[in-house]
């Protein structure tokens, strides 16, 4: 089988670091400045000593000339929690390339990226519903792991993202990606929502397939819904089809006003664009990566 | 109304099946889509899970059903009745001689024609005949009392025009021939009135009324009239007649050039009416001569000439006399004949002569070659009874071509053999007492002449060498007659003596190969421009040329005539009353099914 990601696409990913506007605070010392302060060569602050405090911290030299504990504050440098959520969805399984495909290259990518970094990398795929991708990864040496992870999920089902709003809510502050085409039963909006809530810096990357965006065929046609199986008889005119993109477009600026609403970034992604050219420009030019 | 094809009315039969159609439902490919959120609802079909649904009202299905009601009532030939002067039998004589391809009327006089036809064909009733003759330098029948409308029309487009004359005489006999007795007929001429004069008088008038439809406007027209070659023994020049048959002055350019290529060019001004003669260099090489005008006008054949530059190959002539001046004067005009005069004690043999005018003088034996004898002596072979006295003479007949141009009205001769008894040939010319000048083509063509020339005024009358012309060329004619001809004009073509093959190459490189062994005519000269003839002789070709130009101020005069002199009808038949015809509405009725087929084309691409 092909690896998800190919050697060459990830050395060149290991120069990438995925950019957070805001200091973050995680569980374990990385590469990120955090909230909390800790040991590290930069000094943050002072504070008068409270019983409990770590006495290995209190400045003695301050002591001697203050005559009072006062505490010396360094930066923390923590790992950044990177939660990358994945619509592996019945639409998803669709397009000339495959959709689902292409976004978990994508999401290899990504989560790549963050390994590369010391991040922590917490994997969730989802259709009906959302299903975790098992503990969270850290280090380069979970890729492997993460990647064969992705690739255990198979696409199909309807797309319900009114039940990604809980687990979405449950994280801690943190960077959260979600890959989606954004076709499904429940509107996207509550789980767009949910990211500005659990104070989520993140992305809402759409993925289309070149197919949906222009139509190749005219004429009369059965149409089934890929997700909920559903059959409509239809006939492409001229008229109708520039209903649909219409209505494709409509759909698709609906999710990035949301999104940049929150303070989210947006990216629309084809699912024939080369990997490296999604990683390496589209998402460098929406301030995802750097 | 009338229904032309009541038949085709079985095929409304389409419009149940249309309905059926949208009873049924489609059967469509199924395609996989990632969400039918977006697909608009616009959709034909509901779902059904029956073969057959519940008929929904549709624009389309009315625009189908108009569009197949419509198509339905133009297959069923709807006619409306119509008063007409048609008679039963329609004759439509349509001029296609030169002069109709004249474009003074878009696209041209021919086509105008035409245009007006059509019409009658249409309006012609399901008992009602027609007859279309197109009037050329010959008539011919296109088609013969028909009443199929399809093919008389596809007849009449099938008409092409020619570049020669209209021999209305010809039309009238043949209309005339195939009106049966008693026949409620009526003929109409299509023309601008540009034809030959009649020949025949119809003397008992046409047994059919009818009528003039003049075609043209326009008389406006600069052309070549005429463009001939003439060598003497010092130089060889080109004289060229250009006219300007219209009202307005014209200034056109004038493009000479020969085969080699252009030689000059110049301007020439021309005030209404009025033609100039021109003359221009002939290069020694050149073979053919060209004049073209480029006279901008609507009228094209007679913008372009062209004349034969090359010398024809001379005839060695030989006159036995005592002393005749007239008789070398007049032999020496033909500058392609190399005349040598001899006494008849120097006579030996004349074999190498293409021919050889004895006078006052027989040979002990005649030569095997055309010959003139004239006023044999006493004794000898040709000679006569005893010498007559003469007064007058005139043309044995008028119309001999031997005496074209040649008048005898104050000819006299003061006496001459008598040629009564003699068996030599037919007489030319004769008088009250005895022919006097006979002539015959077999075995060579030959003439005796019963009287001396100098006891008669003929040689001091214009028309003798005309007549010495005219019997030479008869008598030698060129292989290959280097002069113009007018389109559709035959052409004799004397094969070379041993030629094998004679083949004539015509203006557009088609080849016509003609008999080798007798004088042949080529008749096939319909093209304007210069016609080759190749012949071989021992293994070589030796080619010749003649040209065929329009020249013909009849035809280039251009100017519709308003009143043609036609011969009056013997009979007033019933097509003067009121006649049933047909006006076919069917073609409006197609394009109205036309503009509903575009319409549910619309209604399709706005989704309706």
């Amino acid at each position: 089988m092909a690896p998800l990601l190919e050697p060459h696409v990830l050395r060149r990913l290991e120069a990438l670091a995925v950019l957070v506007r805001r200091a973050v605070k995680g569980q374990m010392g990385g590469e990120r400045r955090s909230v909390s302060r800790g040991r590290s060569p930069e000094f943050a602050d002072f504070r008068n000593y409270t019983p409990g405090d770590d006495y290995r911290l209190i400045d003695w030299n301050a002591y001697a000339r203050l005559d009072r504990f006062v505490l010396r504050l360094f930066v923390a440098e923590e790992e950044l929690p990177l939660s990358i959520f994945v619509d592996l969805s019945g639409s998803m399984d669709w397009g000339r390339p495959n959709k689902a495909e292409v976004a978990r290259r994508m999401a290899g990518a990504i989560a790549y990226v963050a390994l590369a970094s010391l991040d922590r990398v917490r994997l969730t795929v989802f259709a009906e519903g959302p299903t975790s991708g098992g503990a969270p990864y850290r280090g380069r040496h979970a890729a492997q792991e993460l990647f064969a992870r992705i690739r255990s999920f198979p696409a199909g089902g309807p797309t319900d993202y009114s039940r990604l709003v809980a687990p979405i809510t449950r994280q801690r502050p943190g960077m959260t990606v979600l890959i989606t085409d954004g076709l499904g039963t429940s509107p996207i909006e509550p789980a767009i929502t949910a990211l500005r809530l659990a104070r989520q810096e993140g992305a809402v990357l759409q993925l289309l397939a070149p197919q949906e965006i222009s139509l190749d065929w005219t004429g009369d046609a059965r149409l089934k819904d890929a997700e909920t199986g559903v059959e409509r008889e239809f006939t492409a005119t001229p008229a109708t089809q520039a209903a649909y993109r219409t209505a494709l477009a409509r759909r698709t600026d609906e999710i990035a006003r949301t999104a940049r609403r929150h303070g989210l970034r947006f990216a629309r992604l084809t699912s024939d664009q080369p990997i490296e050219d999604m990683v390496q420009r589209t998402l460098r030019q929406v301030g995802l990566l750097a | 109304m009338t229904f032309l094809a009541p038949a085709a009315a079985a095929l409304a039969i389409t419009m149940p099946v249309i309905v059926a159609l949208y009873f049924l439902r489609i059967r469509r490919p199924t395609r996989v889509v990632p969400s039918l959120d977006l697909w608009p609802d616009q959709i034909r079909d509901r779902q059904a899970n029956v073969p057959w649904q519940r008929l929904r009202f549709s624009w389309l299905l009315l625009l189908q059903l108009l569009v197949a009601g419509v198509l339905v009532a133009a297959a069923v030939q709807p006619a409306l009745s119509a008063s007409t002067s048609l008679a039963a039998h329609t004759i439509v004589i349509l001029d296609a001689s030169a002069s109709m391809q004249a474009r003074d009327v878009q696209p041209s006089r021919l086509d105008e024609a035409k245009r007006e036809i059509g019409p009658m064909i249409d309006q012609l009733g399901p008992q009602d005949r027609m007859t279309l003759i197109a009037m050329r330098s010959t008539a011919r029948i296109v088609t013969s009392g028909s009443g199929d409308h399809d093919a008389i029309h596809r007849a009449l487009n099938g008409i092409a025009p020619s570049n020669g004359p209209a021999d209305l005489s010809a039309a009238l006999s043949l209309a005339a021939g195939i009106v049966r007795a008693g026949e409620d007929s009526r003929a109409y001429i299509f023309s601008d009135g540009i034809v030959e004069p009649l020949r025949t008088s119809f003397a008992n008038g046409l047994p059919f009324p009818i009528e003039y439809h003049r075609v043209g406007v326009s008389g406006e027209n600069v052309g070549l009239t005429s463009l001939t070659v003439r060598t003497s023994a010092q130089s060889r020049a080109a004289y060229l007649r250009v006219h300007n048959f219209g009202q307005q002055a014209r200034t056109v350019t004038l493009e000479w050039r020969s085969d080699a290529g252009l030689i000059d060019l110049r301007s020439v001004s021309l005030s209404g009416g009025q033609a100039q003669d021109l003359a221009l260099p002939v290069p020694d090489a050149a073979n053919t001569v060209t004049a073209r005008i480029d006279a901008k006008d609507n009228f094209g054949l007679d913008d372009t000439g062209t004349a034969i530059a090359r010398t024809p190959r001379p005839f060695r002539v030989l006159l036995v006399t005592p002393g005749n001046v007239f008789l070398e004067q007049a032999l020496r005009l033909r500058t392609d004949f190399q005349l040598d005069v001899i006494a008849p004690a120097a006579y030996r043999s004349a074999t190498s002569y293409a021919m050889t005018v004895f006078d006052r003088f027989s040979p002990p034996a005649m030569p095997d070659a055309p010959f003139v004898m004239v006023d044999p002596p006493a004794g000898s072979a040709l000679a006569g009874g005893a010498s007559v006295g003469i007064g007058r003479v005139r043309a044995t007949d008028a119309g001999d071509p031997l005496l074209t141009n040649v008048s005898l009205q104050d000819v006299h001769v003061a006496k001459s053999q008598d040629l009564r008894a003699s068996s030599f040939g037919r007489a030319l010319i004769t008088s009250v007492q005895t022919p006097l000048v006979l002539v015959r083509d077999e075995p060579y063509r030959q003439v005796l002449v019963g009287f001396d020339i100098h006891d008669s005024d003929f040689p001091l009358r214009i028309g003798f060498p005309v007549l010495v012309q005219n019997l030479s060329e008869w008598m030698l004619p060129p292989s290959v007659p280097s002069r113009s001809f007018h389109p559709d004009e035959p052409v004799t073509i004397v094969p070379e003596t041993g030629a094998t093959t004679v083949t004539v190459v015509r203006p557009d490189g088609s080849r016509r190969q003609l008999a080798t062994g007798s004088i042949a005519t080529f008749a096939d000269t319909d093209l304007l421009g210069v016609y080759a003839v190749e012949q071989t002789v021992s293994g070589k070709t030796d080619r010749s040329w003649f040209a065929v130009n329009l020249f013909s101020d009849a035809t280039s005069q251009l100017a519709p005539v308003d009143r043609l002199a036609l011969p009056p009808a013997r009979v007033f038949p019933t097509a003067q009353t009121s006649h049933q015809g047909l006006i076919q509405v069917w073609p409006w009725i197609a394009l109205v099914a036309l503009v509903l087929v575009l319409a549910e084309w619309l209604a399709f691409h706005r989704g309706l």
